[in-house]
């Protein structure tokens, strides 16, 4: 036949049967500290254990098979182990079946194991290693502290072992066997310099590529109803168990504990909820906005959600957001957010632009928010665009029931201000007296009944929290006719630069001000002390040794910038010194070179090569002792 | 030391792990490709220091006799100044260490050495060289006549991840000349009384000064040559020439037809010589254009050996033919300048046979060889 003829080409040039066992025990390991990572990191306590030990198994089988030719009936055996493998991906994925607790991860770690009964070549250990790579990557996603370096340190260990002993065996070495001292140096000096850039190097952010994300259906189900940070019974009528209401006379008790982790390209005031209408001491949403919900798929993009951003910007950035504890569904970001990703079936916004998790956040979830960065700076926030309508909703300028003596405190504040034409100017100057009036503190008593909390804070106490200066804010702005709302969520929190990942804690919980500016939509204002009042978010400078920053503990990203600032002139010492070294270094340089240059004549190395050439061929060579000196005369003898 | 695909994939790996770090924010991708990137760098700076003191070569440790060597044949007291370890003679089988060592004293490695001889090749490594130094014994054989010489010893070391690569070649002697199988072309005689003969003749009783010698167990001390004696600091001894002693002129072609004829009338040639150096006489061997046998390996069988061991692969030297009464030629093909010298010997009253190796008809007392080893009865 003309088809017998045709000879088969090969894609991939044949690969080796792999016949170090150490090489194999490394693929092994290497799977074993990716299952490690899986169950340490996505709880999972059932397929990392049975894949291991199937891969365990697997292992020791293709080795002691490796030169044998595999039986047909293995390879139906395992191509329908396959099968039954995508079949529980499939199964779990979309329907759930097995809790959908990493179905990926599940789907990578069966595959490994049902294959390794069938590895005999070094190419088939690869794809071993890179599926086990692949899993320690799924894990690192979840992975939020510094341990896992540690698995991370192993895995590449692993890897170093695996390529040490295939390497061995190409040389023809019959043991795995190389010089101890002098690799532990090599290994652990790759390993300092790898682990020191990884601490001094700012990480970059790029853009993720989309067409390659691929997001699957989840259907998870969540269940129990917790609100660890408030402290007191709330009565949530919102399925996500949002509470509607913040109530100045009760205030819940803050730990330390930490609530989110939050990789961000940014750091920025976490939006949560927002609040529009203030009664007796109590700020809820009003009722027309209550009402106003969209409902999104899971994935929410800006083609759905339209432009959000109002006035110049900086760009748009990335965030990641890891709840650490069960908590209300309600989705924090900055704002505003441009597209959002939440694993789950369906997502809402109500009319501020807070979005809304279809039930409570379990421990562990996991989303991402890619949002707007505003430019707001005095200049460009003192250039309103007056001409645009202001929010048509009169609740936005309700004072409450401010009392008049307030009125006349925050007309006093915004004296020789012109609330429309010089709006930024008396915003800051109100929240400037704020913080500079009044006294931050947790520990206040509640307002005696009968007393607004907001004239108690005024006048009475002089000090209070975050809600109180807020809320203090926004009715006195109201009141001068600035349209103002109270928004909840958390502070930025702390940066910590090894991890590339911000922490928010209980205590980060906050309270603030949006002020609405003709043009640029709704600011961010803080009026509560040790907080900026105008409460931007900038792109922070990691590309200056950002890793340096955690050497000193107080400074968080962004405070950088603001901590030399603080320095004045002294901010340019270090610069100094080091342009100083440079130059003494460069200096001792150019001192040396010349003496070298110096020490020879032109050709005369050429002169001495010669020579040299010459008295060999003659049969006369330079005894080892001999100096050139001594060489020289004795040749000239002869 | 040049880089090998491995480096380029792990740092390949190292982009895309530090891509993936960039695009998904997970931070220990960051740490993932600088410790890959970190790796590389130190695998560079060990492989330079691996190959900076890593030194290989090769030594001839045992010789295996094949099946009919003439080694079993040769007197013991011949041995005396045998090429050492032992003679190596084509067809036998040779174990070969191939030894890596370490310039300072601290253990290095991973290291390979491998050599190439002939058709066939040797190699071996490992990933620790101690300070001991290392080796491992490789077979080799049979092997044909001629030099043993190693083509192109390289010393291959790198990091031990095998991210970088550095082959060395390493100059390499001749280990050994593999010489032409020989056996007796007479009737057999006893051991025995060649051995009286050999001894006989080591001694020299001739009258005419051949030359001088180093001093040998045996020799009788009025043969000392005292004041050579004084002047080179050891015992030499004057040797003479016995008188009538036959000199045996072997006459060879410059270019043999074919390698297998080459090593049929170099087995032929080393016949000749044995009966002739056995009888107590000397051998002198001529080729057109190659350099002669030396005078001082006349009268040595390993000297003899050697020679032929090596044709025709000698240096290049015009000289003329021996003049001796006794001459015999070896040649596979009528004609050209060896039978013609043997023709002018014959000429002038020597004895003159000659030996053809293949087909064809000479005008000259001849006898007739094929290819196989031995001859035919």
């Amino acid at each position: 036949m003309a088809a017998a003829g045709v000879r088969r080409r090969r894609l991939l040039p044949a690969s080796p049967v792999e016949d170090s066992g150490p090489a194999r025990a490394f693929a092994l390991a290497a799977f074993g500290v990716a299952c490690l990572a899986i169950t340490l990191y996505g709880q999972a306590f059932v397929v990392p254990p049975l894949a291991f030990a199937l891969a365990l198994a697997g292992h020791r089988f293709s080795h002691l098979q490796r030169h044998r030719r595999r039986p047909r009936k293995l390879q139906v055996l395992i191509a329908g182990m396959m099968f039954l493998v995508l079949g529980y991906f499939l199964f779990d994925s979309i329907l759930g079946l097995f809790g959908a607790n990493l179905p990926q991860a599940n789907l990578v770690m069966l595959l490994v194991a049902v294959t390794s009964f069938d590895l005999t070549t070094r190419r088939n250990l690869y794809s071993s290693l890179w599926m086990s790579l692949a899993l320690v990557y799924l894990a690192a996603v979840f992975a939020w502290d510094l341990q896992f370096g540690l698995l991370v340190v192993l895995w590449l260990t692993c890897l170093a072992g695996f390529w040490a002993a295939s390497n061995l065996r190409r040389l023809g070495a019959p043991r795995f066997e190389l010089p101890r001292r002098p690799v532990a140096i090599a290994l652990l000096a790759g390993l300092l310099a790898g682990g020191g850039l990884f601490w001094l190097l700012p990480q970059p952010s790029a853009s993720p590529s989309g067409p390659l994300v691929i997001s699957l259906p989840s259907s998870v189900q969540f269940s129990g109803l917790e609100q660890p940070a408030i402290p007191l019974v709330q009565f949530a009528t919102d399925p996500s168990g949002k509470s509607g209401n913040v109530d100045l006379r009760f205030r819940g008790r803050l730990g330390n504990a930490i609530v989110m982790y939050i990789r961000t390209g940014a750091p920025a005031y976490w939006r949560g909820l927002t609040f529009d209408q203030y009664r007796a001491g109590t700020w809820v949403v009003s009722g027309s906005a209550a009402r106003r919900f969209r409902t999104f798929h899971a994935y929410v993009d800006s083609h759905d959600l339209g432009n959000t951003a109002q006035g110049p910007q900086l760009g748009d950035f990335v965030q990641t957001i890891r709840v650490v504890r069960a908590m209300p569904g309600v989705i924090y970001a900055a704002g505003p957010v441009e597209s959002l990703y939440y694993p789950a079936t369906e997502v809402r916004e109500d009319g501020f632009g807070d979005f809304y998790a279809p039930a409570p956040h379990r421990a562990g979830t996991t989303y991402s928010a890619v949002s707007h960065l505003p430019d707001y700076t005095p200049s460009s926030l003192r250039l309103l665009t007056l001409e645009l309508p202001a929010p048509a909703d009169g609740t936005y300028l309700d004072p409450g029931n401010l009392s008049p003596r307030a009125r006349t405190l925050a007309r006093s504040y915004l004296d020789g201000y012109n609330p429309a034409s010089e709006r930024f100017d008396a915003v800051i100057a109100l929240a400037r007296h704020l913080q500079r009036d009044y006294r931050y503190t947790l520990a206040t008593p509640p307002a005696p009944a009968g007393i607004d909390p907001v004239d108690y804070f005024l006048f009475d106490t002089r000090y209070g929290y975050c809600e109180m200066f807020a809320t203090a804010a926004a009715l006195m702005l109201r009141s001068q006719g600035i349209p103002t709302r109270l928004v909840t969520g958390y502070a930025p929190g702390e940066y910590n630069s090894t991890l590339d990942q911000t922490i928010v804690r209980e205590s980060d919980a906050h309270a603030w001000i949006e002020v609405f500016f003709p043009g640029h939509g709704w600011v961010p204002v803080d009026p509560t002390p040790s907080f900026p009042a105008l409460a931007a978010t900038r792109f922070p400078d990691r590309w200056a040794a950002s890793g340096l920053a955690h050497l000193i503990p107080h400074l968080a990203l962004g405070a950088p910038t603001a901590a030399l600032a603080g320095l004045g002139a002294a901010a340019l010492l270090p610069g100094l010194l080091a342009l100083v070294a440079i130059v003494a270094l460069g200096l001792l340089w150019l001192r040396r070179r010349p003496r070298t240059a110096r020490a020879r004549s032109p050709g005369e190395s050429e002169l001495i090569r010669l020579y040299d050439r010459l008295q060999r061929r003659l049969g006369r060579r330079r005894a080892p002792p001999e100096t050139p000196n001594e060489y020289l005369p004795r040749g000239c003898r002869r | 030391m040049r880089p090998t695909w491995r480096l380029l994939g792990a740092l390949t790996l190292a982009a895309v792990v530090y891509f993936y770090g960039a695009t998904s924010e997970v931070a220990w991708l960051f740490l993932f490709g600088l410790l890959l990137a970190g790796l590389a760098a130190a695998m560079y700076l060990y492989a330079r220091w691996n190959a900076a003191g890593l030194e290989g070569g090769l030594r001839l440790v045992e010789v295996v006799s094949a099946e009919g060597s003439p080694v079993a044949e040769v007197p013991e007291r011949e041995f005396a100044d045998a090429p050492l370890p032992a003679p190596v003679f084509e067809r036998d089988t040779v174990r070969i260490e191939l030894q890596l060592s370490v310039a300072d004293g601290s253990g290095r490695g991973p290291a390979r050495i491998s050599s190439g001889f002939g058709a066939g090749s040797l190699e071996t490594g490992t990933g620790l060289v101690p300070a001991s130094g290392w080796s491992a014994v490789r077979e080799l054989g049979p092997i044909p006549r001629g030099p043993l010489a190693a083509e192109g010893t390289v010393l291959e070391s790198g990091d031990p991840l095998g991210l970088f690569r550095t082959r060395r070649r390493v100059p390499q002697e001749d280990l050994a000349v593999a010489f032409p199988l020989f056996a007796s072309l007479a009737d057999n005689r006893l051991v025995r009384e060649v051995e009286s003969q050999l001894t006989v003749v080591r001694s020299g009783h001739g009258t005419d000064l051949y030359g001088v010698r180093e001093y040998r167990s045996g020799d009788p001390l009025r043969r000392i040559h005292w004041r050579n004696s004084a002047r080179r600091g050891e015992l030499v001894v004057r040797e003479f020439e016995p008188p009538g002693q036959r000199i045996l002129a072997l006459l060879l072609d410059r270019d043999p037809a074919s390698p297998e004829s080459a090593d049929q009338i170099a087995r032929l040639a080393a016949s000749e010589a044995w009966d002739c150096l056995r009888a107590g006489g000397r051998v002198l061997i001529w080729a057109p254009g190659l350099e002669p046998l030396s005078a001082p390996a006349s009268r040595s069988l390993w000297g003899v050996l050697e020679w032929l061991g090596r044709w025709p692969r000698l240096t290049a030297e015009d000289s003329e033919p021996p003049r001796v009464m006794d001459a015999v030629a070896f040649t596979d093909h009528v004609g050209g300048p060896c039978l013609e010298a043997l023709r002018e010997l014959r000429e002038h009253g020597a004895a003159t046979r000659a030996w053809l190796v293949g087909e064809g008809e000479l005008d000259l007392p001849f006898s007739r060889a094929g290819l196989e080893w031995p001859l035919p009865e």
